[in-house]
């Protein structure tokens, strides 16, 4: 018997006009484990990460979510077709996704951004929204700061409550596309602490991070993404370990000053 | 003092009175309309297909690039020549000044609140927009939920300007003889020989109008202030 | 509408952009003065400052040109009505570019100073070198449809007897019967100034781009 992963990715191609940014990636991610995505900038993973959230289109290729096929599917000979855009929504409403920007909606306090899709899509009522909003504030420990405006929070805080908009509509996987590149290292901490807390619960993790420590001590899977080509993928303690791909030594070098030796 | 109550009462007071509502039909329902019209044209060049973004687009420059009296002279006296038959019968578009003038601010008003719309559309992050995707909002959910509203912050001082800079020009429409209020204190200007003292009067009460209008759009501003940025 | 009658709007728009042209020149050297007193620490030089742009932005134009207009005689200036209409423009236009050029260099980044500063630049060539030029590239955009914005609004002089570009439609448009093609072929007219006009600003700020990248 053969597990169906969490997201499975053959052959995903994407072109900008004419750059190709990924050229066939191959990537299983492993329900209830957490898979971190590194690479150089400029190497595809947003644009990877994009694609499985179906925020971009891929060129070629197929992603499937939990076993169903994202906007795309084979068809009865085997060709590559596209699935009614009915079909995506029900699948899309099983990822959840994290940026960079955090994107909170700067009209709508913390409580607002996270109970906006409880009620407009979900349709729960106000009460109902508000009281499950509240849960996961509590959960990223922002409860006390529900009523406040973006405006009003620090990066950290407000990234903790675009996390708990996301986990709001309980995702069965939830992405990350550099949690904390915009971030101060103290505030980094916070948001760490809320994705490592989140991985013990068993949630399905794809991030994209440049936090190495991270990724040694809570990924159960590194793939590392170069020139929008999958180069390695494995374990950490293989991938980190020596010998070591080239690639990943010079890619370490750069990123590897924050004290994170010690963790692999 | 005297000479100036003696104006506001009797029948110099109700003509100005009479003007002064004008003036604000004219430019509450001018800019109402512009803004309305302003926002449907910026809707539709963003989201229609691309022949109508460019014959708006073009449309859009025209008012912007011709002056506002002559807009106004050629709807006010080129109307009745435009005439459209069918068959027999024929309409041309004979406005009186009134309707001239609520016609030209709007249409002048609509060219530029569309400008302004189209700039607020531009300058909502990308990324709140896909935001509100990830979690499910569909198109209309997000154009009403989420793009208006922080639309509304952004373009909201571009906004107080525009409709202050609309009351100006009600001013230009005692050109063609429309009875707002710098027509009828002109009247009175002209029968006294009273021209500096009258002008000063009318400069005096529309500064005062925009600045309370200003003031009014400050006042909302920092009110709507802890909505607008995020630390991003 | 035949060629004569155009080219009668044509000649007469000469004029229009003589009475811009110079109203936009004398309103700059105006609004400079008047920006650097708004932004002057004194109390009473900033607030003057800030009354002058306040009046000027918060009344109509017209109202202005014939202010301006009936006042110059009883203060003992007889000057011909096009000169009174110069006036008057200079005056309206110096205060909007005024508000423009204070917030361009309000917004000039406060590090870009600070990093002048540290470089030993003296105050002088910091606001020579730095902040003029960074702010007139910021404000360029701004200008240059203030300008457009002056361009059109000059057609109000008409209304104190000057002779330019919207008076000769309007006398071509009551003497020929034809106002429809009269003041559609000025407006023509007025649109292709503004779009050379447009033209040029983006020349210049391309050039100012490249200048100070
Ligand atoms: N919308 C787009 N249009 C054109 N090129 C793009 C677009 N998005 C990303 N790219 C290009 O794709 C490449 C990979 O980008 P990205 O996935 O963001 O990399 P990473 O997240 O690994 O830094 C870059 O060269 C980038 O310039
Ligand atoms: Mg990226």
């Amino acid at each position: 018997m053969s597990i169906v992963p969490a997201i499975r990715a053959r052959g995903v191609v994407k072109r900008f006009a004419d750059l190709e940014v990924l050229t066939g990636i191959d990537l299983d991610v492993a329900r209830g484990a957490v898979t971190c995505l590194l690479g150089p900038s400029g190497s595809g993973k947003s644009t990877l990460l994009r694609c499985v959230a179906f925020l971009e289109e891929c060129t070629d290729g197929i992603i499937e979510i939990d076993g169903e096929p994202l906007g795309f599917g084979l068809g009865p000979n085997g060709e590559r077709m596209r699935l009614p855009a009915s079909s995506i929504r029900p699948v899309r409403s099983k990822i959840g996704m994290v940026f960079q920007q955090f994107n909170l909606w700067p009209h709508m306090t913390a409580l607002g951004n996270v109970a906006e899709a409880l009620v407009t899509v979900r349709r729960l009522s106000r009460s109902e929204a508000h009281d499950r909003a509240m849960a996961e504030l509590d959960k990223v420990g922002l409860a006390k700061r529900a009523g406040h405006y973006p405006s009003e929070l620090s990066g950290g805080q407000q990234q903790r409550v675009a996390i708990a908009r996301a986990l709001a509509l309980e995702p069965r996987i939830m992405l990350f596309d550099e949690p904390t590149s915009s971030l101060d290292p103290e505030l980094t901490g916070e948001v760490l602490n809320v994705m490592r807390s989140l991985a013990e619960t068993g949630m399905t993790m794809l991030v994209v991070t440049h936090e190495i420590g991270f990724a040694a001590s809570v990924a159960s899977k590194i793939v590392f993404l170069d020139h929008g080509r999958l180069l390695v993928e494995g374990a950490p303690g293989d991938v980190f370990g020596k010998p070591r791909h080239p690639r990943i030594d010079q890619f370490l070098d750069t990123y590897l000053d924050r004290g994170a030796a010690g963790l692999i | 003092m005297t000479s100036l109550l003696s104006y506001l009462t009797g029948e110099d007071g109700r003509n100005i009175l009479s003007g002064l509502i004008n003036t604000c039909i004219l430019w509450v329902i001018g800019s109402g309309l512009g803004a309305i019209f302003g926002f449907l044209i910026a809707v539709a060049r963003r989201y229609g297909p691309r022949l109508i973004d460019y014959v708006l687009q073009a449309s859009v420059e025209v008012i912007r690039g011709t002056p506002f009296l002559v807009q106004i002279y050629l709807l006010y006296f080129g109307g009745p020549y435009l005439c459209l038959s069918l068959g027999e019968a024929s309409a041309c578009l004979t406005l009186d000044p009134f309707e001239a003038g609520i016609l030209g601010l709007s249409v002048y008003g609509a060219a530029y609140y569309s400008e302004l719309f189209r700039a607020g559309f531009e300058a909502i992050p990308r990324g709140h927009v896909e935001a509100a995707e990830t979690v499910g909002l569909d198109r209309w959910q997000t154009l009403t939920r989420i793009i208006l509203p922080e639309m509304t912050m952004l373009v909201l001082p571009s906004m107080v300007n525009m409709t202050i800079l609309l009351l100006k020009e009600t001013a230009v429409l005692s050109i063609i003889s429309v009875k707002e209020l710098k027509f009828q204190v002109d009247i009175i200007g002209n029968r006294d020989y009273a021209f500096v003292e009258s002008f000063t009067i009318l400069a005096l009460v529309y500064w005062a109008l925009v600045e309370i209008c200003g003031a009014l759009g400050r006042a909302a501003e920092r009110r709507l202030s802890r909505y607008r940025f995020a630390h991003s | 509408m035949s060629w004569e009658l155009f080219w009668l709007l044509v000649e007469a728009s000469g004029l229009t952009i003589l009475y811009s042209g110079v109203s936009i020149v004398i309103g700059f050297v105006l609004a400079s003065g008047i920006c650097a007193a708004m932004l002057s620490s004194h109390r009473l030089t900033a607030n003057g400052g800030r009354l002058y742009v306040s009046f000027f932005r918060g009344t109509p134009l017209l109202i202005q040109l014939l202010l301006v207009y009936y006042l110059l005689p009883k203060i003992g200036l007889n000057v011909p009505s096009e000169i009174a209409a110069i006036i008057g423009l200079s005056l309206s236009t110096s205060a909007y570019q005024a508000e423009i050029l204070r917030g361009g260099f309000q917004s000039v980044p406060r590090g870009l100073l600070e990093a002048a500063d540290m470089c030993g630049l003296s105050a002088f060539a910091s606001f020579r070198r730095i902040r003029l030029p960074v702010a007139v590239r910021l404000t360029l955009p701004a200008l240059t449809s203030e300008a457009i914005m002056l361009l059109k609004s000059s057609s109000l002089v008409s209304v104190v007897g000057v002779v330019e570009l919207t008076t000769m439609a309007k006398d071509l448009a009551s003497s020929t019967y034809q106002p429809l093609p009269i003041f559609a072929a000025a407006g023509l007219v007025y649109l292709i100034i503004n779009l050379v006009v447009a033209g040029f600003g983006r020349l210049a700020e391309r050039a100012a781009k490249r200048g100070h990248a």
